[in-house]
């Protein structure tokens, strides 16, 4: 599986893009940058939805009516993210594979993040219609708030792992 | 001040929190934390008072729901942020890359806290003024701007 896994990051490694991204100096940040960028949206706006439906900081707005304003540029930002991250695994692809920091974070809780996600927003509606979050709408919100700090932790890890 | 740098990074405390690698992990999620926070609820107003994100809401009520969260991650990002360069204070001091990240977060900051405090009265317009979109469109900016001049950091000074 693994052999499989690399057969493909080495083509990606190849790729005209991956090879102007490594090759240059300025290229590298600027697509970190936008990796950022679209994590700062994702994750901004995940945290300040998770803590309104754990109800925690104002109230003025229920947690439906939160998750209604953010929707599009929630999503946005994780397309801007994905694109930035893929962009980057090209460029080093290799390097990545085989860093069980990575493999975790990608493999197991950026699925599990992204589905708890889509599952809060659809059930906010009602989870989170009033004022007062119920127990469940709490306890949804500390478990997504609990596995993005848990992606976060995977990818700061991931250069300690770093065997190159 | 590369005196105080110096102080700083021989300190005792901040040795034993820069020897100290799950501390120094932490202090490493805090900061990337903040910097979301601040940055993604900060764009979400930028981009209410630009009329293109919550239409729904009024800007005002968005910027009340998301400023506590906005100076949440502020102080997380400071607190991180100052431990972090006080562990290698010399080095980040002579690097003009970090002045410069410094420099633009301050400014992005004072911007999007004006853009913050700032909607209720606009929202009592007739309608949003140029001025106030021109502001929030440099805060956004700044922001995105800031992102780059903190990958930067590492990759001009190899600090960080």
């Amino acid at each position: 599986m693994l052999s499989f896994f690399m057969a493909i990051a080495k083509w990606l490694q190849s790729t005209w893009w991956a090879l102007d991204i490594s090759g240059s100096t300025w290229i590298y940040p600027f697509v970190q940058a936008t990796h950022f960028t679209g994590l700062s949206m994702w994750i901004g706006t995940n945290l300040s939805l998770d803590l309104r439906m754990m109800g925690i900081g104002k109230k003025r707005r229920t947690a439906a009516e939160l998750s209604e304003a953010l929707f599009w540029w929630n999503w946005l930002g994780l397309l801007i993210a994905i694109t930035g991250g893929f962009l980057l695994f090209s460029s080093a692809a290799t390097k990545y594979i085989p860093n069980p920091a990575f493999e975790i974070k990608l493999g197991i809780f950026i699925p599990l993040g992204i589905i708890v996600h889509i599952i809060n927003q659809q059930k906010v509606k009602t989870w989170g219609a009033a004022s007062e979050p119920s127990g469940v709408a709490r306890l949804m919100g500390l478990f997504e708030l609990l596995i993005w700090f848990t992606v976060i932790t995977c990818a700061v890890s991931i250069p300690n792992f770093d065997t190159h | 001040m590369p005196h105080l740098c110096r102080l700083l990074q021989e300190n005792s405390f901040i040795l034993w929190l820069d020897s100290n690698v799950v501390l120094s992990l932490v202090l490493e999620i805090m900061h990337y934390s903040g910097f979301f926070l601040i940055v993604g609820t900060t764009a979400i107003v930028d981009l209410r008072v630009l009329g293109l994100a919550g239409r729904d809401e009024q800007p005002s009520a968005l910027a009340e729901q998301l400023r506590p969260w906005m100076w949440t991650g502020v102080v997380m990002a400071f607190v991180s942020g100052f431990f972090m360069f006080s562990a290698d204070a010399l080095d980040f001091y002579e690097a003009y890359t970090f002045r410069f990240k410094v420099g633009i977060v301050l400014v992005a900051l004072i911007c999007g806290v004006v853009v913050y405090s700032k909607t209720r009265h606009w929202e009592s317009l007739p309608s949003i003024p140029v001025g106030a979109k021109v502001l929030a469109l440099i805060s956004l900016v700044l922001w995105i701007g800031s992102i780059l001049a903190s990958v930067e950091v590492p990759a001009i000074s190899g600090v960080g």
